[in-house]
């Protein structure tokens, strides 16, 4: 326990002493901010304001934000050799992985809570549906978990965090791109699959309409199990070359 | 401290320890020594916890490396050769991060030990980065010691540092003698006849000799080495001088000047410089050449 807190506090310490999650702050930030003033702009007068509207965009938006936050996490320590000494403190592989997939997820529920701020100026002028917000909010933290734990995965495969970043990227891309698969192939049962596989098929129709089911939950959970018991055992087979 | 018994370690078909045994008193310092690519690194990963041996066993502070892997780690405080460092730390929050990885309890007062043993408290502030390469090794020092470890083994910590801090970390090194059990590896002979009690020489994965560095450098080195310099004779000259001196067992030209090969135990500085001089012939340069064991190992071969 007290491995995954040490090395959480290191991993939250080194996201706030980088320029490049700053910069992602930034541009994140940027992108939202100028999506709900449009939003804003046309709920005015031809309909009711988003509730879904940042946690839709970073649905699709995490296929490249996800990888960015975690392309440093290992490739970095490989890189600088900080790994061989890692695996030689007397902590668990398992406490290194988790407490650096527990450090990547705590900075972007961080920037998750700084989106919060259209939320109060929607409650300020208007009547928004908060259950609904809360539903996609919810979802988008979750599917953020999950987009983070592929993206390290890819992050312990290499040394080099644009390649880590590139296959993260390209991976998520898959995922998400399932759904879009299953709109479009003429097999049903091949179309569920599809769809059931991939991350917008587990939030798109349910946390971002406001509906809370735990098969979704449970999907993206099962995502970050996976992805962290791969990246244990990638870790650990430093120890074997 | 240490018992290492056959330990071996195989890549794939590469064998890279072969059957490794010696062992480390408390409070001794060990070296091992041995060319680039001896299997001294292996060896000391197997040592921390890092790598599993393929077969054999190691004992680390009585614990088994294999079986009780976590108390192994916990015993030892390693520097791997090239110091891994979090470049945009402080130096005090680099130290600290180890000794909260390895359980320290009091951190603030480990970390402050350690950094006023290898003199870094007043750059504590500094960010890892920007450390030279000397003050990154007495870094690294550092963290390998902040947890107060019964065992410390460094992998080549003198290599690519200045001659003053070189002399710096032999001396923490002997220092570290008194409390610790130290494993180190060179491939310098004469560091490790000035720092360890005890030298385990490796040579292709294999231990080729093992004892007391004195004792060992007697047993291994045929003949000690003169190195020659002069002005105003060629090679065929300077053999026609030096020939009728028998204890000269050979001559070979070496950069400006030649190296000659003398019989152990003799110190013939003296003789050659008369013979020179009285030849006629100006003398530039006359020395006692220290043989690293690469030389030694090279010379072993030249002659099998």
């Amino acid at each position: 326990m007290g491995g995954i807190l040490t090395v959480f506090r290191r991993e939250v310490g080194q996201y706030f002493a980088s320029p490049v999650a700053y910069l992602i702050a930034f541009a994140l930030l940027l992108i939202t901010g100028l999506l709900f003033n449009t939003d804003l702009t046309y709920s005015m007068r031809v309909k009711p304001a988003e509730a879904a509207l940042i946690p839709g965009f970073l649905s699709f938006a995490l296929v490249f934000f996800a990888p960015l936050l975690t392309m440093r996490l290992l490739a970095e320590e490989k890189r600088e050799g900080t790994l061989e000494l890692l695996l030689t403190a007397p902590v668990p592989d398992s406490s290194i992985v988790f407490g650096k997939f527990l450090g990547a997820w705590f900075y972007y529920s961080l920037l998750l809570v700084l989106t919060f701020i259209y939320q109060f100026i929607l409650l300020a002028i208007a009547q928004p549906d908060i259950g609904h917000a809360i539903s996609a909010y919810l979802g988008i933290w979750l599917y953020g978990g999950a987009s983070l734990a592929v993206g390290m995965l890819f992050s312990g495969l290499t040394e080099n965090q644009i390649v880590a970043a590139f296959l993260g990227m390209t991976a998520l891309m898959f995922l998400w791109l399932g759904d879009l698969a299953g709109q479009i192939v003429a097999n049903l049962d091949l179309a569920y699959v599809l769809r059931q596989l991939s991350l917008q098929g587990h939030f798109s129709t349910s946390f971002a309409v406001g509906l809370l089911r735990a098969e979704d939950a449970a999907y993206f959970v099962g995502i970050i199990a996976v992805m962290l018991f791969i990246t244990i055992r990638v870790v650990e087979s430093h120890r074997w070359r | 401290m240490i018992e290492v018994e056959n330990l071996t370690k195989h890549f794939g078909t590469h064998l890279a320890v072969d059957h490794v045994s010696f062992t480390a008193q408390p409070g001794e310092i060990v070296g091992l020594l041995g060319p680039n690519g001896a299997g001294k690194t292996t060896t000391m990963r197997m040592l921390t916890g890092f790598m599993p041996p393929s077969d054999g066993t190691a004992r680390v502070a009585g614990f088994d490396v294999l079986a009780d892997s976590l108390a192994v780690r916990q015993s030892v405080g390693y520097l791997p050769e090239h110091v891994p460092v979090y470049p945009d730390m402080t130096v005090y929050g680099y130290i600290s991060f180890w000794a909260r990885l390895r359980g320290v309890r009091n951190v603030r007062q480990h970390v402050d030990a350690a950094l006023e043993r290898v003199q870094l408290t007043d750059r504590r502030k500094m960010l890892v980065r920007h450390l030279s390469k000397g003050l990154t090794q007495r870094l690294g020092l550092a963290q390998a010691l902040v947890h107060d470890p019964p065992v410390i083994i460094l992998d080549e910590p003198t290599i690519g540092i200045d001659p003053q801090q070189v002399i710096e970390v032999r001396d923490t090194i002997r220092q570290l003698g008194e409390n610790h059990t130290v494993l180190f590896s060179t491939h310098i002979l004469s560091e490790a006849e000035q720092v360890c009690d005890r030298v385990v020489i490796i040579q292709q994965g294999r231990v080729v000799a093992q004892g007391a560095p004195a004792t060992l450098r007697q047993q291994l080195q045929s003949g000690a080495h003169l190195y020659v310099e002069v002005r105003g004779a060629n090679e065929a000259k300077i053999r026609e001088i030096l020939n009728p001196l028998r204890d000269i067992q050979a001559i070979e030209p070496q950069g400006n000047g030649f190296s000659l090969r003398v019989k152990p135990g003799k110190d013939l500085r003296a003789a050659v410089a008369e013979r020179v001089m009285a030849a006629g012939v100006s003398l530039l340069e006359l020395r006692p050449v220290a043989m690293t064991l690469e030389d030694i190992f090279l010379d072993i071969i030249k002659r099998n």
